[in-house]
């Protein structure tokens, strides 16, 4: 599975998944150094993406545990089959000959795995995808820690169980809460921006290539425009910008202006306060000014 | 030949280490295997690339968005390229040389009787820094001193005290100018076109965030009521995380496991869990509105009016000489200059004597309703107030009524020992110094 930098930057093109060099680097050292990679940022700056394109461009099984408030061992890592170990015993009760040892009742057989143990199981080096892990207890993520450092795991009636392979770890966190000192030592850290226009504008080709290169553009710039007015609670993120652009190609468009991006605008802020926001302190006459002059974003004349 | 071929055994180990250890001193925790991490990951990338080079540090010595900024800056200092080095140099010695002329003027400036006034050197360097204006006015009045009528050469202690008191005054202004520069100039960034898409706004939220809430400008109240949204937002969305229902929410119902199980034969395949205990805590804020207060007193208000929804009950209560219900002016989402006028307007005996004992006991007397067991109290002050004796008295009585009193001291703690009133207030509440945003958001976090 060992890939250069050159092909893994070139296997991220290839899949559609647009990122800087910086970032590309921080993945590979992630893979070279088989250390986790914890990845912050904003919401839908592709951050659980990352884990899926990984596992793409690895050709590998992609492992997922969404994480929340409550998460335990039972849920991440295993559990035994309580029902099923009760049917054996109530079972085998009238049959002298077969008597249940408790070792028969404690193995394989009988255990749950859950992601974690599933990822440290198999075979072929998988990626493990721990989403939002600053929505699980303190008490979890130090346990998860602990899973990271040594990829072993002990379960006390089967004893320790050490993965074959090191899987591709990668967290992801919204910041909403600071996670531990412990777990961001054991990883490396990579902090996902929402895209420059450009790079937006690329993204967008690549997953929506019905669209026009002069509408590709327009939806990245006013996309960018919206995300930098810090009144509009609710960013669009990228998966949003692609929806945006698939209903204007779907509606026949080839350019933007203000008015269509009104009339379309449930698409990209998603709360009443920010549509009021816009409605009162942006407005489509903001919007055909910004797509007339370019502002700041640059890149409309290569698509002239 | 490659850069580790041409480098001496052991030059970057070296470079790398004292770098971490800058890294360190800025406030970066950096482990020795995150140290090794750095190491490893600078053998799998062409060194011959600064950027590379840069982003293999950055991955696995930053570990957080606000350390990038100290990182960024050090990095681009310490692996300066050769000619910016010299550059650099050059220009260190120029200063030097020019420091030391300065320091040398002063010297034979700041004389009494022809004999040098006894300044240390950070006195003598701050004198140098002064404007040539400030100079000439702190030359005349010693030069008025020095003539003045029967003035002997013994006077010059008398003096030095003065000078050394005028030059200390003159250091904290500018530090004190600086810094609020430096905060400006940080929003002026974030606020810029590059802003737009979330960079860049870390390092100004960080400053305001760090800054005397009592030294936030006008022109910075709304940058500041975004900031506090924010991170009240991020408070209420962990209370009611913690109060939503989990899969295995309550204590085990063995009554219904045993009545669901009796099909098996009273063998227990699946248990039953009692729902969670919705517990939503009621909130109560005392604000002291006093002229020093009332800025504390706003901010607090609005960053704990954005944790009303995560509360089942939200009060708030300004006091100076006596108490005032602020609770409905609250209903209507307005900005912080607008609670901030309000807070003022509303508040009658604006420029009397704060009694926190009087205050204290109308709301128990009045507001008997508010006080029980889910009560958690908070309260703006820095405890100054007339009867202090009285003030403990109604504490006390309060205490026993509700569930804990977080007291919030805009003092900062090492000011504490010198005020009476913080020592006899600290004893029966939960006290925590907290003069700026940062510091309510730790100090809220986790105690709600």
């Amino acid at each position: 599975m060992m890939i250069t930098l050159p092909e893994l930057k070139n296997d991220f093109n290839n899949v559609g998944y647009i990122c800087d060099e910086s970032t590309a680097l921080t993945v590979f050292l992630s893979l070279e150094l088989q250390k986790p990679l914890l990845i912050e940022g904003a919401p839908g700056v592709g951050k659980t993406e990352m884990g899926k394109v990984l596992a793409d461009i690895l050709d590998t099984e992609l492992i997922r545990l969404q994480c929340y408030e409550g998460l335990d061992e039972t849920k991440a890592l295993y559990e035994w089959n309580y029902q099923r170990q009760l049917l054996r015993i109530q079972m085998n009760r009238n049959l002298e000959e077969e008597q249940v040892k408790e070792d028969d009742l404690f193995s394989g057989q009988y255990l749950m795995e859950r992601p974690l143990l599933k990822a440290i199981q198999t075979e072929e080096r998988p990626v493990l995808l721990i989403d939002e892990v600053d929505k699980c207890d303190p008490e979890f993520e130090a346990f998860l820690f602990e899973v990271l450092s040594d990829f072993q795991v002990s379960i006390p009636e089967l004893g320790t169980i050490k993965a074959s392979k090191i899987p591709v770890v990668v967290l992801t966190s919204n910041n909403e809460r600071e996670l531990s000192d412990g777990l961001k030592r054991r990883c490396l850290y990579l902090y996902l921006d929402f895209p420059a226009v450009e790079n937006e504008v690329q993204i967008i080709k690549a997953k929506v290539p019905a669209a026009a290169d002069r509408l590709a553009w327009e939806t990245a710039r006013v996309v960018a425009q919206l995300r930098q007015h810090s009144n509009i609670r609710k960013k669009p993120s990228i998966a949003e910008t692609l929806d945006w652009a698939r209903a204007l190609v779907s509606l026949n468009r080839s350019r933007l202006d203000g008015k269509l991006v009104s009339d379309t605008l449930n698409l990209v802020l998603k709360t009443r306060a920010d549509q009021d926001y816009f409605k009162q302190e942006i407005g489509p006459e903001e919007i055909d000014r910004i797509l007339k002059h370019g502002g700041n974003g640059g890149g409309l004349s290569q698509c002239r | 030949m490659s850069l580790k071929e041409k480098l001496p055994e052991g030059h970057l180990e070296e470079n790398l280490i004292t770098f971490t250890n800058l890294l360190r001193e800025k406030g970066l925790s950096i482990s020795t295997p995150e140290t090794i991490d750095a190491l490893q990951a600078l053998q799998k990338i062409d060194l011959l690339s600064r950027d590379a080079f840069k982003s293999a540090l950055q991955a696995t010595l930053v570990k957080s968005r606000r350390d990038q900024e100290f990182f960024d800056r050090l990095f681009d200092y310490y692996f300066a390229p050769p000619e910016v080095q010299r550059r650099g140099a050059e220009k260190a010695a120029s200063h030097k040389k020019q420091f030391e002329s300065k320091m040398e003027q002063a010297c034979s400036e700041m004389k009494f009787k022809g004999e040098a006034l006894k300044l240390n050197d950070e006195e003598l360097a701050q004198y140098s820094s002064m404007s040539q204006e400030e100079q000439k006015r702190l030359q005349d009045f010693m030069h008025k001193t020095e003539t003045g009528v029967n003035v002997k050469p013994r006077f010059r202690p008398v003096l030095e005290s003065v000078v050394k008191s005028h030059l200390r005054y003159c250091r904290s202004k500018s530090m004190y100018e600086k810094q609020n520069n430096t905060n400006r100039k940080d929003d002026q960034t974030a606020s810029g076109p590059s802003a737009g898409n979330g960079a860049g706004s870390g390092s100004a939220d960080a400053a305001l965030g760090e800054m005397d809430i009592q030294a936030i400008r006008t022109t910075d109240l709304p940058e500041a009521e975004q900031l506090l949204q924010r991170l009240s937002r991020k408070l209420a969305i962990q209370i009611l995380r913690r109060q939503r229902r989990g899969p295995r929410s309550g204590p085990l119902d063995l009554r219904r496991s045993l009545r669901d199980n009796m099909r098996y034969g009273g063998n227990i395949f699946s248990l039953k869990h009692k729902p969670k205990r919705r517990s939503r805590q009621q909130i109560l804020l005392l604000c002291d509105v006093s002229a020093s207060m009332k800025q504390y007193s706003t901010f607090v208000i609005h960053f704990l009016h954005g944790l009303r929804e995560a509360v089942r009950d939200f009060s708030c209560f300004s006091f100076s000489d006596n108490l005032e219900n602020m609770t409905p002016d609250l209903k209507s989402r307005a900005g912080l200059q607008h609670l901030l006028d309000r807070v003022i307007r509303r508040s009658e005996t604006w420029g009397g004597g704060t009694n926190l004992g009087l205050s204290l006991h109308e709301l128990m007397q009045k507001h008997p309703d508010l006080l029980n067991g889910k009560t958690s109290i908070i309260v703006v002050s820095d405890t100054k107030t007339i009867s202090i004796d009285y003030a403990v008295n109604e504490l006390n009585k309060l205490k026993d009524r509700v569930r804990r009193i977080i007291w919030l001291n805009p003092l900062p703690k090492e000011q504490w020992p010198d005020y009476r009133s913080v020592g006899s207030v600290a004893g029966l509440v939960e006290m925590w110094p907290c003069n700026t945003i940062v510091q309510l958001e730790e100090v809220l976090t986790g105690r709600l």
